[in-house]
């Protein structure tokens, strides 16, 4: 008797096996037939819904987009800044986690947290176009998006020059080249003028504090080191790395000519210097003792088209000699600046100058 | 006892006998022929131990002593029996075929080495554990049939553990453990049991009690039981013959009448000794005071 | 006395799958977008049929390329970290023991770094990296944790936790220098997380997880006994060297699986076997099934939970089966005291 059961057993284990095979086999083959029709069909640029074009992206990948652009999702609060910005905010059907610039975009469905939304959520949304940004998107979830047969476009901005043409482009693919340039035009208009303003001064040598402990400051390959330059600035620390660990020692043999800080609340610069004055080790560099410390809306470390009245923001800090005297108040005239809220303006006391 | 009576009957019928029903000549169990094995740290230093040529024979429903002091090569000379080393010289014969050159589980089916101690990870019941015992004589893999448990319940009464069947293991006593262990090695169904040292941790009432009932399964089954021992007075009172060892060296195999000579044990001992050999042909050793 | 049979095995089996089905089947059903449980089935049917062009294309778009392959990657890597870790319990005569402690996760993560680095870009380059850097450990503690020409357990979990070391070191340090853009998704690989695809068809997994437990299956009877102890273990005829070789590469391929196509999902290969110890006895005849079907039900529930508890927000799966884990962790530990 126990051979029997012995044999049967030996028999049922392998036809036990067969069927398992078989069941997981069956589904997966259909996902991987799946997987691939679908990104064939994201590049082929097949007829489903009207025309569509192939356009490459600011990663180089080569994306096939509705001509006309109805649904878009945006997966980074930057991105969706831009889209409030450009007057798209109707077409915007969904945004990430953590888009409250302008406070609208708290309203909008949410499809979870930048760094891994939902791609379910996405395609619950049934969007044309979904706007991704290399500063804070994965590529992870770009290549999935794809393999689901959804357009992406992901930008990449590196500079601020940069990231103007980008929401140009960004605002051609979704058709409103228009607005694009209405927005753009007198940004552009802006920084110019600024360095016009700016050209013939030296520049600020300035300690860019992006986190103070550990200490942690820019490199010269980041958004922000190029947004200083426009301001007229440049950060004391050349470093490879982009976001480079700096000894406290480094500063003070450094000795910059000011400290600048970010922060995303208003009111915040007498008591940074304060609090400065107070710590060991800061209150004898020479920028705190002569009172030079500066901060800053974050926006200055976004690439967003809010950033370029941070820039203004600080230039007029660090070479308010550059300014005329009736724009100190603070009330200068920069034409249309777009439907976004301005976060911070300087009266609000964002910005000390105790000289 | 009927288990006893069916095993004697199955020593005279046993496939090995090769020279038929003659069941009145002994046959030939453990046969070692000059044996000898040399233990160096590394391959190229000279060796720091060496044990000598050793030639003894044991049969079955022998319990056999391999005497000797401290590092005297014991527990060489066993694991060399074991099959755990190759001998450099010589032959070491179970059953007629040689130890060193058999597969594991065929060893494993002939020689059972039963361990003092057992160290459990997860709990494990008492005969799960004898279950174990039976591994040798199935597939890699395996289901254990009837037959298996059937062994089992033979090899816990043997030891008279059979009460201790549902136990969980990690609840018995030191004297429980051990009964249980050996129990283990007896449902490997070996023909050769050895022990190295059984009686390391018992106190007198314990060793004694071992070595009554190894000597009731080498009377009562076909088992030929080795034991390695420094217990001079125990080895005299139950061992059918004694291979007494010093330095690596057989010095003597024989009856422990033959073996334990007065001079001849102070020598390999060095104690002062006293013999005596009671009627019945087993002598009794003691200390030789001087006073 | 009840020896295992093989009816038990098989029955223990067929109840254990059944609770994995019907976790599919509701974990097909639950996400953002809404499908009903009969059209989840018509799909699947379908499907199976080969009749695609009748399944709305949306609804082929969720199941088969969104919940389906997430769902059996989770089996894949649940079934793998489990059988890996009982493995190891038994290797390393250790019950702490779980797939991680040998370095090999290590070692997959210094690999995924250092492919985040040359190619950034290249779509699967992290995966493939990432079980190359496992394979590389896994070798290199082979030969450390040896100790008389097969591998000791102590050596073994010495050489294994000092690697571990080494290369956390070296990814710590990697991690400074290069910039966050690369390293993005190195956080969420370290916790854990079952949205990517893998590089390579999910079948050609599977065979690798069917051929590594099979194989590691063969030797629960040697593991049974070696559990024992080894020097008994050999004198009952096991041939224990070549047992500690199958079972060791065998554990170590299916963590550098799991971890290459996952990142490094914890507690899932240390509290599984032992929970099914619990429930179904030390058999290791009988643990190994139930260990790989067991890891298979937590992962996916795991991943069911972290998909829908904040949804949209998905959390890594690593951080529920920790915040789950954790607190029946440290009722085993004091069971076992106890």
């Amino acid at each position: 008797m126990p051979d029997l059961l012995q044999s049967s057993w030996r028999v049922l284990r392998w036809w036990g096996f067969a069927v398992i095979a078989v069941v997981f086999a069956a589904p997966l083959s259909v996902c991987a037939q799946h997987a691939n029709a679908a990104s064939r069909q994201a590049v082929d640029g097949v007829v489903l819904q009207g025309t569509r074009n192939v356009v490459t992206d600011e990663v180089g990948r080569q994306v096939s987009i509705p001509a006309k652009v109805n649904r878009i999702v945006t997966l980074s609060p930057d991105l969706t800044e831009t889209i409030y910005a450009l007057g798209l905010d109707e077409k915007l059907a969904g945004d990430s986690n953590y888009c409250e610039t302008p406070p609208a975009a708290k309203l909008k469905p949410h499809v979870g947290a930048p760094l891994n939304p939902s791609l379910e959520a996405i395609v619950a949304l049934h969007p044309d176009l979904v706007l991704a940004s290399t500063s804070i998107n994965r590529r992870e979830t770009v290549d999935a998006l794809a393999r689901l047969g959804i357009a992406v476009y992901a930008s990449d901005p590196h500079t601020v020059r940069g990231m103007l043409d980008s929401v140009r482009k960004m605002s051609e693919l979704m058709g409103s080249s228009a607005a694009g340039e209405a927005l753009v035009g007198p940004l552009q208009a802006r920084l110019d003028d600024l360095r016009m303003r700016l050209s013939e001064l030296p520049l600020a040598h300035v300690f860019f504090v992006v986190w103070q402990e550990p200490l942690i400051s820019i490199g010269q390959n980041t958004f922000i080191a190029d947004a200083l330059s426009w301001a007229g600035a440049e950060s004391v620390i050349l470093s490879d790395q982009n976001w480079p660990h700096i000894s406290f020692e480094e500063v003070v043999r450094l000795q910059p000519d000011y400290i600048v800080f970010t922060s995303n609340h208003g009111g915040e610069g007498e008591t940074q210097l304060a609090d400065l004055r107070a710590r060991a080790g800061w209150k004898g560099l020479r920028a705190v003792e002569s009172g030079n410390v500066v901060v800053v809306s974050d926006e200055l470390a976004r690439p967003s088209p809010g950033m370029v009245d941070a820039i203004e923001q600080l230039a007029r800090e660090l070479h308010p000699e550059a300014f005329s005297p009736q724009s100190t108040n603070g009330n200068f005239d920069s034409g249309d600046r777009g439907q976004f809220a301005r976060r911070v303006s300087p009266e609000e006391g964002c910005v000390l100058c105790a000289r | 006892m009927s288990a006893a009576e069916q095993n004697r009957g199955s020593v005279a019928a046993h496939p090995g006998d090769a020279a038929g029903a003659a069941a009145s000549a002994p046959r030939v169990r453990l046969k070692v022929e000059q044996a000898s094995f040399a233990y160096s740290p590394t391959d190229r230093s000279a060796p720091t131990f060496t044990l000598g040529p050793a030639s003894f024979e044991a049969h079955p429903h022998e319990l056999v002593a391999i005497l000797g002091p401290n590092a005297s090569g014991k527990s060489t000379l066993l694991r060399l029996l074991a099959g755990l080393s190759k001998p450099l010289a010589g032959r070491i014969e179970v059953d007629g075929e040689e130890v060193s050159a058999l597969d594991l589980r065929t060893r494993a089916k002939r020689i059972a080495l039963v361990q003092q101690e057992s160290e459990l990870l997860f709990p494990l019941r008492v005969w799960e554990y004898v279950l174990q015992g039976r591994y040798p004589h199935g597939r890699r893999l395996r289901f254990e049939s009837d037959n298996d448990c059937l062994m089992v319940g033979n090899a816990l009464a043997q030891v008279g553990a059979e009460p201790l069947r549902d136990r969980w293991m990690d609840q018995l006593s030191g004297g429980e453990k051990q009964r249980v262990i050996l129990s283990r090695a007896l449902a490997q169904q070996p023909s050769l049991l050895l022990l190295d040292e059984p009686t390391q941790h018992l106190d007198i009432g314990g060793k004694v009690e071992l070595l009554q009932r190894l000597r009731r399964l080498a009377d009562e089954t076909r088992h030929t039981v080795l034991v390695v021992t420094h217990e001079l007075d125990l080895a005299a009172e139950f061992a059918d013959r004694i291979v007494l060892l010093h330095k690596g060296k057989c010095l003597r195999v024989g009856t422990p009448a033959e073996v334990y000579d007065r001079a001849l044990l102070e020598e390999v001992f060095e104690a002062p000794l006293e013999v005596e050999m009671r009627p019945g042909g087993r002598p009794r050793v003691s200390l030789r005071g001087d006073r | 006395m009840r020896p295992l049979t093989p009816r038990r095995v098989f029955n223990i089996c067929a109840l254990l799958l059944g609770v994995l089905f019907v976790l599919v089947v509701i974990s097909l059903r639950m996400g953002a977008y809404p499908i009903a449980v009969r059209d989840i089935l018509m799909t699947l049917i379908n499907g199976a049929l080969g009749r695609r062009d009748q399944i709305p294309s949306e609804f082929s778009l969720v199941v088969f390329g969104l919940r389906l392959p997430r769902i059996a990657l989770g089996i894949l890597v649940g079934a793998a970290l489990s059988t890996a870790g009982a493995g190891f319990q038994a290797l390393l005569r250790n019950p702490l023991a779980d797939p991680y402690v040998l370095g090999v996760s290590s070692g997959a993560a210094l690999g995924a770094i250092v492919s985040l680095i040359v190619l950034p870009f290249t779509p699967g380059a992290v995966q493939v990296a990432a079980f190359a850097g496992a394979a590389a450990t896994i070798g290199a503690v082979y030969f450390l944790g040896r100790r008389g020409g097969q591998l000791d357990s102590a050596t073994l979990l010495l050489a294994g936790i000092v690697t571990a070391s080494f290369l956390s070191a070296v990814i710590m340090f990697l991690m400074t220098i290069l910039s966050s853009r690369d390293l993005r998704g190195m956080a969420f690989w370290l916790m854990g997380d079952l949205s990517s695809a893998p590089a390579v068809d999910l079948r050609w997994l599977y065979l690798l997880l069917i051929v590594a437990v099979g194989s590691i299956y063969t030797t629960s009877s040697d593991l049974n006994l070696i559990l024992t102890g080894e020097q008994e273990a050999s004198h009952l005829g096991v041939n224990v060297r070549r047992v500690k070789f199958v079972v060791y590469v065998g554990a170590s391929l299916l963590t550098g699986l799991a971890v290459s196509v996952s990142g490094a999902i914890g507690y899932v290969g240390l509290l599984v076997p032992h929970v099914m110890r619990m429930l179904f006895g030390t058999d290791y005849r009988v643990l190994i099934p139930a260990s790989a079907i067991g890891g298979a039900i937590i992962v996916v529930a795991a991943d069911l939970l972290a998909r829908t508890v904040v949804a949209p927000t998905e959390l890594p799966v690593g951080a529920m089966t920790a915040i789950a884990g954790a607190p029946v962790f440290i009722y085993l530990m004091r069971r076992r005291v106890r």
